[in-house]
């Protein structure tokens, strides 16, 4: 499985939102995806628009509400079309079995098409390991393979560079000239991994969807690779979580229709390919084996808990990533594992473990964005609540989220604000108290062991010298009834000047 | 290349659904759920009449379907050259092959284009037409390689989706899926009756086919809808990375 480095995601963000690189990239990514985002829901209505996302979420529902069945007529539909269908529980087992595959056949190289599942799965480390010499072929993934990087956002895996170092990697690995020109960086990729999807025995593709009705793995690309990983091998394996299954052939139309859009803003992606089991003996040419892997690596958890199985309906669009004040703050990497932004701080702390993970449900100011965009009207804050209810009260003292001195403040503040004699007192020894630390209305720098934690990436605004119940004890009550009072006169004039 | 491929690696399939009946939270007598899917459970003629329904609805709108399909299609950045006469279309086939062909040109054998007379006025000017066509000599290797150095590919098209701007190519014998795919130019020849309105329309009838057909619909569905593309650098949109990087669409009639 992937490195799992969730647990310094203070650090991590600490030192992310201090990248200038990386702060121009994600300034990029976010607004230019949701703005294309936008006009694309411009152009069909907003009303249309909400009934496909209604209608996706519906099939969503059904779909993971009755996996099992989903599954195993699944499995059915691609062993009749002559496919193989093989489970995995875990990382290690998925691994295996496609390390299996290859090997059994003696294949030497494997081209791969984007696949998130694959990089949770770390596969081309194990594929390296048993003698494959593996290239990732999406020009984001490729790049992210040559720098020994992970993908850093679901659906551009390299924002975080920049063309100079792209020119740069390219130059050092693969011996060109060096370049700004990112056409012509784009050439070298075509050019370089033209020869390799030509001698590839093997090509590994992940799923956007699986239809079950036919045993057909969908897979939506842009650059082509997809298509040429699934026909010019002689062998393709698609893997992919088991919760990729939606029922019909007729159900894939609305998902068609909302991905691209809540992805790129794209109307379509240049290709949507379709396979359903290898070729055909009246086939001109196609793969002579078709493998479908399916993948629960701690799916099956999120599943079985009835608050988080919303989390299986995600589509990987990015939607929620490119709105999230956090993720557009941070970026992809701080995260600490695969699956970035709200949509990943549901998804990692239950497939790594909470223990792990216990900072990401709190990356989140709760805004609620990410809900309002999800093409399947997923409510991410809901299960970020949830998650955080859970590390709250967890038995297991490692996986609670507060300290005891957070946990004591926390009550003490809940008791000061239910008690209106204890707050008045408090705000007048804090407004003294205070004094030696305030400057131009805030504090910056706080000696209070829990206060200074919060003080040293913020500032918190100073108790102001009355507080509002002050104010309108002193100036503002009885105004109102002497406003009434006045309209009621017949002239306006003579009013006491005590309009502050 | 023997088959002798273990059925399948991993944990057993009924171990494997077994556990994520236990995540469901059914019962461990649970087998076989009942799920009831009014789409999953129509029948064949059900779908044959819905499919006939269609038909007669795309046969209606024809006109206005073709005249969105062409909109759509050049918004999805196709090369649109319509037109009634089908010499009009070799001659436009012919310049894009001598412009982009470095002499030679890949095309399937599909009826939308057997009824060009498109390889003479190649051959006429020195470009190769290489055909892909079962039954002849050549090894699935060599065919490739003769792909691999045309310059140009063209195809027709199995649907054209007014919706979409897409064209649907379908496996059958004279098309190769790299004919659409390996070529740097990519012509698709669409004509009038293969339009339809929208990817609800393609579903069905693939459905029809795959339910009518004894649960086989053939090994692939592919939908291009314009050049490859990418904006994997600095979101700084590059037009051809690893498919054609422009996209031609002859629409007759």
């Amino acid at each position: 499985m992937a490195e799992i480095k969730t647990a310094q995601f203070q650090s991590a963000s600490g030192a992310a939102i201090k990248d200038p690189i990386l702060r121009r990239a994600l300034t990029q990514v976010g607004g230019g995806f949701s703005e294309a985002r936008l006009d694309a829901i411009d152009e069909v209505g907003e009303d249309v628009w909400e009934s496909w996302r209604e209608e996706a979420r519906r099939i969503k529902i059904h779909a993971l509400d009755n996996l099992d069945y989903y599954l195993e007529l699944l499995h059915d539909r691609v062993t009749q079309a002559g496919g193989h269908v093989h489970f995995a529980r875990d990382a290690t087992q998925a691994n295996e079995i496609v390390s299996r595959i290859a090997n059994s056949r003696g294949v030497k190289i494997a081209t791969k098409s984007k696949s998130m599942v694959s990089e949770e799965l770390d596969l081309n480390k194990t594929l390296e390991a048993n003698g494959v010499e593996v290239y990732e072929t999406d020009l984001g993934e490729y790049i992210i393979q040559l720098a020994e990087e992970t993908p850093s956002h679901l659906v551009a895996p390299a924002l975080h560079k920049t063309k100079e170092q792209v020119s740069e990697l390219f130059h050092e690995k693969l011996g060109v000239p060096l370049t700004d020109d990112i056409e012509e960086m784009a050439r070298v990729a075509r050019v370089t991994l033209r020869d390799k999807f030509l001698q590839a025995d093997l090509g590994i593709s992940g799923a956007n969807f699986l239809v079950a009705e036919t045993g057909t793995l969908v897979i939506i690309t842009n650059e082509g690779n997809g298509r040429l990983c699934t026909s010019a091998p002689r062998i393709h394996i698609g893997i992919t979580g088991m919760e990729k299954v939606i029922p019909s052939l007729q159900d894939l139309a609305v998902f068609l229709r909302l991905l691209p859009r809540s992805a790129t803003g794209q109307r379509l992606t240049s290709y949507v390919s379709m396979v359903t089991g290898p070729r055909r003996s009246e086939d001109e040419d196609g793969p002579e084996e078709f493998h479908l892997v399916l993948v629960d690596n701690g799916r099956s958890r999120l599943l079985a808990d009835p608050d988080l199985r919303e989390s299986l309906y995600c589509i990987r669009c990015g939607a929620c990533l490119n709105i999230c004040p956090v993720y557009g703050k941070i970026g992809g990497h701080a995260y600490g594992w695969v699956y970035p932004g709200p949509i990943g701080a549901i998804v990692s702390p239950t497939l790594v473990g909470l223990g792990q993970a216990k900072d990401l449900p709190q990356a989140s100011s709760l805004c609620g964005a990410c809900r309002e965009v999800c093409p399947i009207k997923i409510n991410i804050p809901r299960m970020l609540l949830h998650l955080r209810h859970k590390l709250a009260e967890s038995p297991d003292e490692s996986e609670r989220a507060a300290s005891t001195a957070e946990k004591i403040a926390a009550n003490g503040y809940a008791w000061l604000m239910s008690n209106q004699t204890m707050l008045t007192a408090a705000k007048k020894v804090g407004r003294l108290a205070q004094t030696p630390f305030v400057s131009d209305g805030k504090v910056s720098r706080a000696p209070l062991p829990l206060v200074s934690k919060w003080t040293a990436a913020r500032d918190l605004p100073a108790l102001p010298k009355r507080t509002f119940r002050e104010i309108w004890e002193q100036e503002l009550e009885g105004q109102g009834e002497q406003q009434r009072a006045a309209r009621n006169r017949d002239n306006d004039i003579g009013q006491d000047g005590n309009q502050a | 290349m023997t088959n002798q491929v273990e059925t399948s690696l991993g944990i057993p399939r009924d171990e494997f659904l077994a556990h994520v009946r236990r995540s469901l939270g059914r019962g461990p007598d649970v087998l076989q759920p009942d799920v009831s899917n009014p789409v999953l459970q129509e029948t064949l003629a059900q779908m044959e009449s819905r499919a006939e329904e269609a038909r007669r609805r795309l046969e209606a709108e024809r006109e206005s379907l073709v005249d969105r399909f062409a909109e759509t299609a050049q918004l999805r950045n196709w090369n649109l050259f319509w037109t009634g006469s089908s010499e009009h279309a070799v001659s436009y086939i012919v310049e894009v092959a001598q412009a982009h062909s470095g002499g030679q040109v890949a095309r399937s054998d599909q009826s939308a284009l057997t009824d060009l007379p498109l390889d003479d006025a190649l051959e006429s000017l020195g470009i190769r037409s290489v055909l892909v066509k079962r039954g002849d000599e050549r090894t699935q290797d060599s065919l490739r390689q003769q792909i691999v150095e045309s310059g140009v590919g063209v195809t027709g098209a199995d649907f054209a989706v007014a919706e979409t701007g897409s064209v649907v190519v379908l496996p059958r014998q004279g098309l190769s899926r790299l004919v659409s795919l390996v070529p740097p130019v990519h012509v698709a020849v669409v004509r009038p009756q293969d339009v339809v309105g929208s990817l609800d329309d393609v579903f069905l009838f693939r459905r029809l086919e795959y339910h009518g057909n004894g649960g086989d619909m053939g090994s692939y569905v592919n939908f291009i809808t314009g050049p490859s593309r990418t904006a994997d650098i600095e979101m700084k949109l590059v037009v051809g990375v690893h498919g054609p990087r422009e996209v031609h669409l002859v629409l007759l009639g």
